[in-house]
């Protein structure tokens, strides 16, 4: 994979309105591939984080036979996180509370189609 | 229950490594398995109980990894060893209870279970094994009657037995909570099983049936779990071959861990997670009392439609729990 794509991707992201940041991560072992966040955000433990999330809310679906999961959406008071799968990584993108999340998850699904 | 932070675990790590005597094998071991690690857990217990046979919870927290991993044999090896030094352990008793009425070892299950309500009589786990223990015992009572035609009762079918006989003794038997021995300060009924919190009156309602009213449409199902991923009510009728108790005991992890992160950025406290998947989309919300609300629908349905229905379902979970709090 042209380590470009990761880039662009990240970047097609952080261009949706809302969004504060982002990052693409191996999903087995939480290390970040690359990443562009606001400052102040530490990315390493966010992107341990987020990998296991994902992994975990996975193997809860699988445990259930509820199919392969294929994104994630965190939502809280302050702010949302938004993730979709992609084969061995996973997109992670930090949205605003007030931000559009359909669109975030459309873009993110997109970002990760592109990096599978 | 405080949870260990990265620097506990490096100390009880050193520790064991450095001293296999140690006795950091317990909260270490502890903390692997509630991160799901329960190969590395149950390695350190079996080598910390090499050098403590006589710790009572080494003992306890081996039985349930045993029990986690499927094997019933050694977990009732292992609480039967607990009670060789504690006998009057509960979590023991009760869990020795539970495997002999899953064995059908009825008499046995009776002795443990009846001394556990001794020792907690409001366990809402032990009173829901209890009756069940008794439906058993009419329905086999009933089944081994001979009938006016010189057979017995269960012999054929249109038997004569009483209703719920012979469901009783295909019911699956309640199962101690995952962290019932770590949770010795939890208030009675958070340690329970799927529908026990609210005693024989929310068991004749029928708590599977709690969701029915946003049952439709596109709606596969909807769940209330309890903190540790155990059924509370609720039922999945969806898609076909949908495990309930599988789905929960794996969305109990997936919600700590959304806690975390969601801590780590500072969002405040988790209101919500979406989960996508190739045939389903899942809504989970918080509820009362670490409560978690899930609700099933089909993938290709509007996504503001199931957070109106999750939104109903977390309503009728809210009243649920009030109504037996």
């Amino acid at each position: 994979m042209n380590p470009d794509a990761f880039d662009a991707a990240v970047a097609a992201l952080t261009r949706v309105q809302g969004v504060r940041g982002a990052m693409v991560v191996e999903a087995e072992t939480g290390v970040p591939v690359t990443a562009e966040l606001a400052a102040g955000v530490d990315g390493g433990p966010l992107a341990a984080l987020a990998a296991s999330l994902f992994q975990r809310a996975g193997r809860a679906t699988a445990a259930g036979s509820m199919g392969a999961l294929t994104a994630v959406q965190l939502e809280a008071a302050g702010g949302h996180v938004v993730m979709a799968g992609a084969g061995p990584l996973v997109v992670v993108a930090i949205a605003e509370s007030d931000a559009q999340l359909g669109m975030i998850r459309v873009e993110a699904e997109r970002a990760a189609a592109g990096l599978r | 229950m405080t949870r260990p932070v990265t620097a506990d675990l490096q100390r009880w790590s050193q520790e064991v490594a450095s001293d296999p005597g140690s006795l950091s094998f317990l909260p270490l071991a502890r903390a692997y398995r509630r991160q799901g690690q329960r190969d590395a857990a149950l390695n350190l217990c079996l080598r910390g109980l090499e050098a403590h046979p006589m710790n009572l919870e080494g003992h306890g927290l081996l039985a349930l990894l045993y029990l986690e991993a499927g094997d019933r044999e050694r977990a009732a090896d292992e609480w039967s060893m607990v009670l060789r030094l504690d006998p009057g352990n509960f979590d023991a008793l009760r869990g020795l209870g539970f495997c002999y009425l899953e064995t059908g070892e009825l008499e046995r299950s009776r002795q443990h279970l009846e001394a556990a309500a001794l020792t907690r009589p409001a366990d809402p786990a032990v009173r829901e094994a209890l009756q069940l223990l008794r439906q058993r015992q009419e329905a086999r009572r009933v089944m081994a009657a001979p009938d006016r035609f010189g057979g017995t009762a269960g012999a054929g079918l249109g038997a004569a037995a009483p209703a719920g006989a012979a469901a009783a003794e295909v019911a699956p038997v309640p199962r101690p909570s995952p962290l019932a021995q770590e949770a010795e300060a939890a208030p009675a009924g958070t340690a329970g099983t799927a529908g026990t919190a609210g005693g024989d009156a929310v068991l004749a309602d029928d708590p599977t049936r709690l969701f029915d009213a946003v049952m439709r449409g596109p709606v596969l199902g909807a769940l209330l779990l309890d903190a540790q991923g155990l059924i509370l009510a609720g039922a999945l009728r969806e898609p076909a071959g949908a495990s309930a108790e599988g789905l929960g005991a794996g969305l109990g992890d997936a919600v700590e861990e959304a806690a975390r992160t969601a801590e780590h950025l500072s969002l405040g406290a988790w209101e919500g997670i979406l989960l996508h998947t190739e045939a389903a989309m899942l809504h989970l919300a918080p509820a009362p009392g670490d409560t978690v609300v899930v609700l099933a629908a089909r993938r290709d349905a509007p996504v503001g439609w199931v957070m109106r229905g999750a939104a109903r379902a977390r309503e009728l979970a809210s009243r649920f729990l009030e109504s037996y709090a």
